[in-house]
């Protein structure tokens, strides 16, 4: 199976992963984001394509790719919601784009990192989304920190047991 | 030059895409009258293409997904859990053959309603034709409270139709897309229902709030409104018809930001966070099913025969008192009514000559004889002679009762 070029200059630190990998489990992510809400009713404390964006920004290492995956992540998540195409777009490209940016410095196996990392680019993200929407918009929306600050936490709960998992994809030399 | 975009390569990507998605939501945002943000507007063509492709994209699996699930239900339920079916279906069967002739009868007094409606020039609608459906997937974040469902504009759908269950209602269809359809549910909070309280009539507008809670907001502070009390739609905002349950009561907020305004929390009557099936009303003008029209002609042709046999008997009534000899007819002028003809033999002849003549008798004591002596010239027990007309002395050993025996005599 065919596996995603890595930059030649970091080329050990690069995780890779097939392209099947690479290709299905954000799909995988934005079905289950837009399923799972049915199941769990009012309690949507996570946002799977958040996870999925940060997992493969710190693996790839690459702020290019980390933005495109976050922005068509983000798009995809607002093109489902009836508000304006962009919002978590912009959002999540900003997330993408620091996570990977972070990824270039530091250890990103350490568990307590991934988790600290999620945690807050979650936090960041939902920053992003009202800054947008109450300021750049110019739109009311009523606000709760609270689900944002459980959203974050389960985000990050969700990347200690799913990175793991997706560890064990990588194609190893 | 080279350099400097090899250099910075990561931030002007970051850049163009941020650019890119700024310049998008500019086009996109659209701002209403009020000068509230809002986007509930359809999208331009551009954004439906893109809303188009993400929906294609994710309601596959998801379908499949559903129908996995609705599959495994299937054959639980149908081929596994069968306790008790026989004796269901045979109450169930009752039960329907009692709907049918109870709806029969309800249909026509809503068709009856709806002339009459018409005659009065009211503007209230009757579900007439729902079409149902199964919810299929979310928009996936709370601060977007849409799911999907399994039918669209290729089943009949249409933007603004109402969404609801047999508890209450749940939401508008805000998008259509061929095979599925986006509905806005009452708890986001862009969304808005005309309610009104079953009690005190106090009418106000139903949204969502940041925490995914009903409230009707902009209510003037009322004492008078109480938890518990039921939530129907008022059938003002022409997406809901009137008198639909939404919920009841469940708390009374100050309004934050205004004084003298309260915020009622509504507990929805549809279980709005966790739906499978629900009810799409495509219809509010009469259109009745194969069955439903054969219901009401058969309740029709009842009603028809008994008229026409009352028909029937007052016809008869007629002709009957046609046969019989009349005293009036309205066809002749009064001096040729039959009354007055001489060769009609008159039922009634001349009175009979009393045998013996009382002051009963015609033409005796105040008879044409002798007038009649007024009453007042009379004392208590005093009787008058019928051949004078005089009153005579009444005895004084001699009974009143007695006087009265020839009375008894006469026929």
């Amino acid at each position: 199976m065919s596996v995603l070029s890595a930059d030649t200059r970091r080329d050990l630190e690069i995780h890779r992963y097939p392209v099947l990998v690479y290709s299905l489990v954000p799909l995988v992510a934005l079905v289950l984001q837009a399923w799972l809400p049915r199941v769990v009713g009012r309690y949507v404390w996570f946002d799977l394509p958040m996870v999925v964006t940060v997992y493969f920004a710190l693996g790839r290492r690459s702020p290019i790719q980390g933005t495109l995956l976050g922005g068509g992540l983000g798009l995809f998540e607002d093109a489902l919601s009836h508000h304006a195409i962009g919002i978590n777009g912009i959002a999540k490209t900003i997330a993408g784009f620091l996570a990977a940016s972070v990824g270039v410095r530091i250890d990103v196996e350490n568990h307590t990192i991934r988790l600290a990392l999620n945690f807050l680019l979650s936090l960041l993200c939902s920053g992003i989304y009202l800054f947008i929407y109450r300021f750049l918009l110019g739109m009311e929306l009523e606000w709760s920190w609270f689900t944002e600050l459980m959203k974050a936490m389960g985000n990050s709960v969700i990347a200690l047991i799913l990175f793991p998992l997706l560890d064990k994809t990588q194609i190893r030399d | 030059m080279e350099s400097f975009f090899l250099r910075y390569r990561n931030l002007l990507v970051l850049l163009a895409m941020l650019a890119a998605q700024i310049i998008g939501l500019a086009v996109q945002v659209r701002r209403s009258e009020a000068g509230r943000g809002g986007f509930d507007t359809p999208d331009g063509p551009g954004v439906r293409l893109v809303r188009l492709w993400s929906e294609g994209l994710v309601s596959q699996p998801e379908r499949l997904i559903h129908n996995s699930k609705m599959g495994l239900i299937y054959f639980w339920q149908n081929y596994i859990d069968l306790h008790r079916v026989h004796q269901q279906n045979v109450e169930l069967q009752k039960t329907i053959d009692r709907l049918r002739l109870e709806q029969a009868s309800l249909l026509e007094d809503a068709r009856q309603g709806e002339r009459l409606q018409k005659l009065l020039d009211f503007q209230e609608k009757y579900i007439y034709k729902t079409l149902a459906a199964q919810a299929i997937g979310s928009s996936g974040t709370d601060q977007s409270r849409v799911f999907y469902l399994d039918k669209g504009s290729a089943d009949g759908l249409d933007r603004d139709m109402a969404v609801i269950t047999a508890d209450g209602i749940v939401g508008k269809v805000r998008d259509v897309f061929p095979h599925t359809a986006q509905v806005l549910v009452i708890n986001d909070q862009t969304s808005g229902a005309g309610v009104i309280l079953e009690t005190t009539r106090i009418r106000g507008i139903l949204r969502g709030n940041a925490a995914g809670q009903t409230q009707i907001v902009g209510i003037l502070a009322d004492q008078r409104i109480q938890p518990g009390e039921k939530v129907l739609t008022a059938g003002g905002d022409q997406i809901f018809p009137r008198g639909l349950p939404v919920g009841v009561v469940e708390k009374v907020v100050r309004d934050p930001d205004r004084d003298s305004f309260i915020d009622v929390l509504v507990k929805p009557a549809a279980h709005i966070e966790r739906l499978d099936e629900v009810l799409v009303i495509t219809s509010t003008q009469p259109r009745f099913n194969d069955q439903q029209e054969q219901d009401m002609t058969q309740s029709e042709e009842q009603k028809g025969a008994e008229v026409t046999a009352i028909k029937e008997q007052k016809k008869a009534a007629e002709l009957m008192a046609e046969r019989l000899p009349g005293l009036t007819d309205p066809t002749l002028p009064p001096d040729q009514q039959p009354l007055h003809d001489a060769s009609n033999p008159s039922p009634i002849g001349h009175a009979p000559q009393a045998l013996h003549a009382d002051r009963f008798t015609p033409g005796a004591a105040g008879g044409d004889a002798a007038p009649a002596k007024p009453v007042v010239t009379l004392k208590p027990g005093q009787i008058i002679d019928p051949a004078s007309g005089l009153p005579i002395a009444k005895p004084a050993n001699k009974p009143a009762a007695q006087t009265a025996t020839p009375q008894r005599r006469n026929p």
